[in-house]
């Protein structure tokens, strides 16, 4: 029941002087499915999207969105992406309006149009208050979901998400899943990368795991579950990424913040 | 980390410190981390791991502060007349180390980013100012010194040792006094404003000192009388409210033993006002941070601004959807960018003034009639001092982080980006002041310098796209963080500025000729339509990023 093929990346490499980033990642997704990519800190996931994204050059290998090669310069293929950047990244001096509307039509979209959608979709969040005010009076949750509204406002075929729900509270990330599963639903692609295991576990319907810049896990859940006769996907993390010493770690830390105490 | 050799030196003032009241031990690890840091920024955003240069920016950028140094010397070799000579050199460090805290350290100042780091630990209030306030002086230390030191060893050769001690001494209470004054006026405009009606405040409060910077350095020339080739001092009550008069009596009082009253009194308030006022900035330091958090709290109630001139230039000037994005864009980065207008705009203000003050002069020894007839209003090219400066700091943002859209985005025709934000600088900033001077400049000298006037316009518009060329060359907008705004571009800037002369030129002897004028304008105008198309090419999306 595959679809169309997405986004296809052959031998992708990336290095940063001597230390190499990405070792080799070939991966193809296809139309409709929502892709957890998983790894520990350092394990080059933003790194790997922000090449999709044409952010980052000087990659070696291929990649390939919507079948055309991203090294050929025409940046036609952008417009049909969304993509939500760690940390919410932006320009914090303009008011959500603004924001939204300048990166709308950065997408091609019709000003007004734009402008009528992006305040809907404000008040569908909660935020119709603060549509005028500018985004550096925003809390972090606030500015997150400005920016997933930017991302889906020109109404992308794939979409990257970096850690999407940092700073939402639980009703909020509740709406965001669902949204990411009926969105799926209609054919749209999402790639994210988070840490909340129980949520990838939970939204995604295939789970790439990236250590050391290389994919080491690639399946749904159950697969993955099959492979490692663990539960829980935390626990399927542990054991791909060859991590088991979390207790004994967490008692020399202990022990550590404990030491020298006696004169305190 | 390692050790500061202006850290090692502070340390020599420990009991002082103390004594008000900071945590010396604190304030010197404070002190340490921020100047770690200042060593450690990388340029940009984009170039990930790969060229990693270590080292402090802004003290690669002196050597600038010490070529407008020399400035100084030929009033310092000029002759033994102390008030007149030392005023000005004193006038002239106050005029850069006020400009130059103004516009690169204020934002030191008012950070409020660290609040959280540092709020959070057992330090007192009093301590992380007083680290702050080091942290200014330290950089204004540098500033000064490398603009004053080679005058400060050519004093000792032309005048002797006590030249030189009295000197120095002078130097280190100016700019005390230039910081804690500097300091103290934000603190009076924290009080009062909050939110981002504070921001803007000290935007306004910015201009103005830049303003009245360069009218102050007006009063004071004027308070000499030019005789023959003699300058004649002559006292006067409000003399005493011209600080570079202080200092200048401070050399009369040493050197030629004038013991005259206002001398000596000149002379103690040099002395007394620093240390006042620094007395009552460890007063008020508490406070001060104190209401520094003013400038997070927004609580009012926004409406949608209404933007409608911008909407009508958008459509008149740009070609093209993706340039009216960009100028749309732009022109609210510079409206709403608190640290692009810290910078921006005491440019925008001496932009403004520097014109009127030559005609000042000029009308010095003659009526105005008689300067209305004249040239005199060529000086009017002045205002283009502010072009190199502004469009450099084009490439640069508090929130350069958001700059990853213009990567991410799909834009079709890249150029239309620079030359979307170059139209908005001309249409926002540049603009609004050469109209405000023709204005002004029109009613002196009449309705025959209009075609002068528009040709000078042209000129504005062909500096920039040579100057854009220059210093930005496709560089995104607002996409570089500002701690490079100091240490790139310096050679650039003045070039450019330079390049005014040439235009100056270039009107005078074609205006001397019968229509010649006409041909100028002529030949600004193919240049600005050619121009427009070299500098902005058409072209399919770029390969190379």
């Amino acid at each position: 029941m595959k679809g169309e093929k997405i986004l296809s990346l052959q031998n992708l490499t990336m290095n940063y002087g001597i230390k190499n980033v990405l070792t080799g990642i070939d991966l193809d997704v296809f139309q409709g499915q929502i892709i957890g990519y998983i790894g520990p800190n350092g394990a080059g996931k933003s790194t790997t999207v922000k090449i999709m994204l044409g952010l980052i050059d000087g990659y070696g290998g291929k990649v390939e969105v919507f079948g055309q090669d991203i090294a050929s310069g025409d940046p036609s293929y952008k417009r049909r992406i969304g993509y939500v950047p760690e940390n919410a990244e932006a320009y914090d001096n303009l008011t959500a309006s603004e924001y939204l509307i300048f990166t709308g039509e950065l997408y091609g979209m019709d000003r007004a149009l734009a402008e009528e959608k992006a305040i809907k979709l404000l008040h569908e969040f909660d935020l119709g208050e603060v549509i005028h005010a500018r985004l550096s009076s925003f809390s972090k949750g606030m500015k997150q979901k400005v920016l997933i509204i930017s991302s889906l406002l020109h109404d992308p075929d794939l979409l990257f998400l970096d850690e999407p729900l940092s700073g939402l509270d639980a009703n909020s990330m509740m709406i965001i899943q669902e949204i990411l599963s009926q969105l799926a639903a209609q054919g749209k692609t999402i790639f994210y990368s988070s840490h909340i295991m129980d949520l990838v576990e939970k939204i995604s319907n295939r789970i790439v795991l990236l250590v050391n810049g290389k994919v080491v896990a690639d399946g749904s859940f159950e697969e993955l579950q099959e492979r490692s006769k663990e539960g829980s996907l935390a626990q399927i993390f542990n054991q791909l990424t060859g991590f088991t010493e979390h207790k004994n770690i967490a008692e020399r830390f202990v022990t550590i913040v404990q030491e020298g105490n006696g004169n305190a | 980390m390692h050790d500061f050799r202006s850290l090692r030196f502070l340390a020599l003032f420990r009991g002082l410190f103390t004594k008000f009241g900071i945590d010396f031990d604190a304030m010197q690890k404070i002190l340490q981390v921020k100047l770690t840091m200042d060593e450690r920024r990388v340029p940009t955003i984009f170039q990930g791991n790969n060229k990693k240069k270590e080292g402090n920016h802004f003290l690669k950028s002196l050597w600038v502060y010490g070529l407008y140094g020399l400035i100084l010397i030929p009033f310092i070799l000029l002759g033994e007349n102390y008030i007149f000579q030392m005023g000005i050199v004193f006038a002239m460090v106050m005029f850069i180390v006020m400009t130059s805290m103004i516009s690169d350290f204020s934002s030191v100042l008012l950070d409020i980013r660290d609040k959280n780091i540092l709020d959070t630990k057992p330090i007192s209030g009093r301590t992380l100012s007083a680290a702050k306030m080091m942290h200014v002086g330290i950089y204004m230390t540098y500033v000064t010194g490398a603009f004053a030191v080679l005058p400060l060893i050519i004093s000792v050769f032309k005048h002797g040792p006590l030249f030189g001690l009295t000197f120095l001494a002078g130097l280190l209470f100016t700019m005390l006094f230039i910081v804690v004054l500097t300091a103290l006026l934000y603190l009076f405009v924290l009080r009062f404003f909050d939110g981002e009606r504070l921001k803007d405040i000290i935007n306004y409060v910015q201009i103005l000192l830049s303003v009245g910077v360069i009218v102050g350095y007006q009063v004071f020339i004027r308070s000499f009388e030019f005789i023959d080739l003699d300058v004649v001092y002559s006292f006067a009550w409000w003399h005493f409210a011209i600080p570079p008069l202080w200092f200048g009596a401070l050399f009369e009082v040493v050197l030629h033993q004038n013991y005259s009253t206002y001398m000596i009194g000149f002379a103690l308030l040099a002395v007394i006002v620093p240390i006042i006022s620094i007395y009552c900035y460890a007063r008020l330091m508490p406070a001060f941070e104190r209401n520094l958090e003013k400038l997070l709290s927004d609580t009012r109630k926004r409406k949608k601004k209404w933007n409608g001139l911008d909407e009508l230039w958008a459509k008149v000037i740009c070609r093209g959807n993706e340039e009216r994005i960009f100028f749309r864009f732009a022109a609210l980065m510079m409206k709403q960018e608190r640290e692009f207008k810290l910078k921006v705009y005491p440019g925008l203000g001496m932009g403004l003034v520097f014109p009127f003050i030559f005609i000042f002069n000029e009308l010095r020894d003659k009526t105005i009639t008689e300067v209305s007839l004249g040239k005199s209003f060529l000086f009017i090219y002045f205002c283009n001092l502010l072009i190199p400066t502004i469009i450099h700091m084009l490439q640069f943002s508090g929130n350069y982080k958001g700059g990853w859209i213009f990567k991410a985005a799909p834009i079709q025709q890249l150029s239309s980006i620079y030359s979307g934000t170059l139209k908005a600088f001309l249409v926002k900033l540049y603009v609004p002041v050469f109209l405000l001077l023709s204005i002004a400049f029109t009613w002196t000298f009449g309705v025959r310098i209009i075609p002068d006037l528009f040709a000078i316009l042209l000129v504005g518009i062909v500096q920039s796209l040579i100057t854009y060329k220059l210093i930005n060359n496709e560089t995104f907008p607002f996409s570089r963080s500002f701690e490079f705004a100091q240490s790139t571009g310096g050679a650039k800037i003045i070039i450019s500025s330079l390049l005014i002369g040439v235009f100056v030129i270039a009107h005078l002897l074609l205006g001397a000729v019968k229509f010649g004028l006409y041909v100028y304008i002529a030949i600004l105008f193919v240049a600005v339509v050619v121009g427009w198309r070299v500098v902005f090419p058409k072209r399919r999306t770029t390969v190379k990023w």
